[in-house]
């Protein structure tokens, strides 16, 4: 009896911290946290025409200290071997500020080198407007973490 | 005398930082510039005022070792930096309506504990334009060719 009763309290508090998360967190926001999801979805599957959808044509982005354009970054993946990189998201928070989104988080790199699988991880800076009713990535930038 | 340049330069800049709807892009990116600028100078003259108008209260920065760091963070650092040497370089402004993207290369030198050091990094700042003035609301940095 006192395990039932255990159960239900666990089932009632992980159900109620789950809708709590929800109501904190506003439509623009979550939109945006399913686009992030889409995008690591894309790249995985090198999807140029998806990531083409989700970057905006002016997309800045950071990698390994190199400032590359949306024309390079979609080179880039469209010449990638597929599979040759996965990718792990890890916890982000997404602020939304009027037409800004910014989304901080981490995500793990596992890719192989030489034979050899390595991962890497690292913590990322996004930023995304929305312009005429849809969020486009304007910028992304990541730096490996170094513990 | 280095103390009264930058008192003007934040005077100049605290009066051109707002902006009016019909403003254009040139003078947009002017001032965000100048504001990048007036960021690096923070640490030179360890001014955490500057920076403290600067930064959004919900700014967020991820630094070179992928550390984050808050605003109250960003302006302790300034209060002890011990940079004597601030220069930025290579900056692009990206506008978008109310928002700012600002890329660019800035190089630090100074003397930490007896020691010379010079850093080179890049980096990336969004900002916004908030309650009629631009305010930076986040940031990444990271060593060039990392």
């Amino acid at each position: 009896m006192r395990t039932i009763r255990l159960l239900l309290v666990l089932v009632c508090a992980t159900s109620l911290s789950g809708s709590a998360q929800e109501a904190s967190e506003s439509d623009a926001a979550k939109a945006v946290r399913v686009l992030e999801g889409e995008r690591v979805k894309a790249q995985s599957r090198n999807d140029n025409h998806a990531l083409d959808l989700i970057f905006d044509n002016a997309l800045v982005y950071i990698e390994y200290g190199k400032l590359v354009t949306k024309g390079d970054y979609l080179s880039r993946i469209k010449s990638a071997k597929p599979q040759q990189q996965q990718i792990a998201p890890g916890a982000m928070t997404v602020r939304t500020v009027e037409n800004t989104a910014i989304v901080v988080g981490t995500y793990r790199e596992t890719y192989v080198k030489d034979g050899k699988s390595s991962s890497k991880r690292w913590r990322f800076v996004d930023t995304w407007v929305k312009k005429q009713g849809s969020w486009l990535l304007v910028a992304a930038a990541a730096v490996p973490l170094s513990k | 005398m280095k103390a009264l340049m930058l008192v003007a330069l934040l005077a100049c800049v605290g009066t051109s930082a707002s902006y009016a709807p019909g403003d254009a892009d040139s003078d947009v990116e002017a001032k965000v510039v100048a504001m990048q600028h007036m960021w690096g100078q923070a640490y030179v003259s360890k001014d955490p005022k500057a920076l403290e108008r600067i930064l959004d209260d919900a700014f967020v920065n991820v630094d070179s070792d992928g550390i984050l760091q808050t605003k109250a963070e960003a302006v302790a650092e300034v209060r002890t930096s011990t940079a004597a040497q601030f220069l930025t370089e290579s900056m692009v402004v990206h506008l978008h309506g109310n928002a700012a993207i600002v890329t660019g290369v800035f190089e630090i030198k100074g003397v930490d504990r007896g020691k010379p050091y010079a850093q080179r990094e890049r980096f990336v700042d969004t900002w916004l334009y908030k309650n009629g003035q631009w305010v930076s609301i986040a940031g990444l940095v990271t060593r060039v060719g990392q």
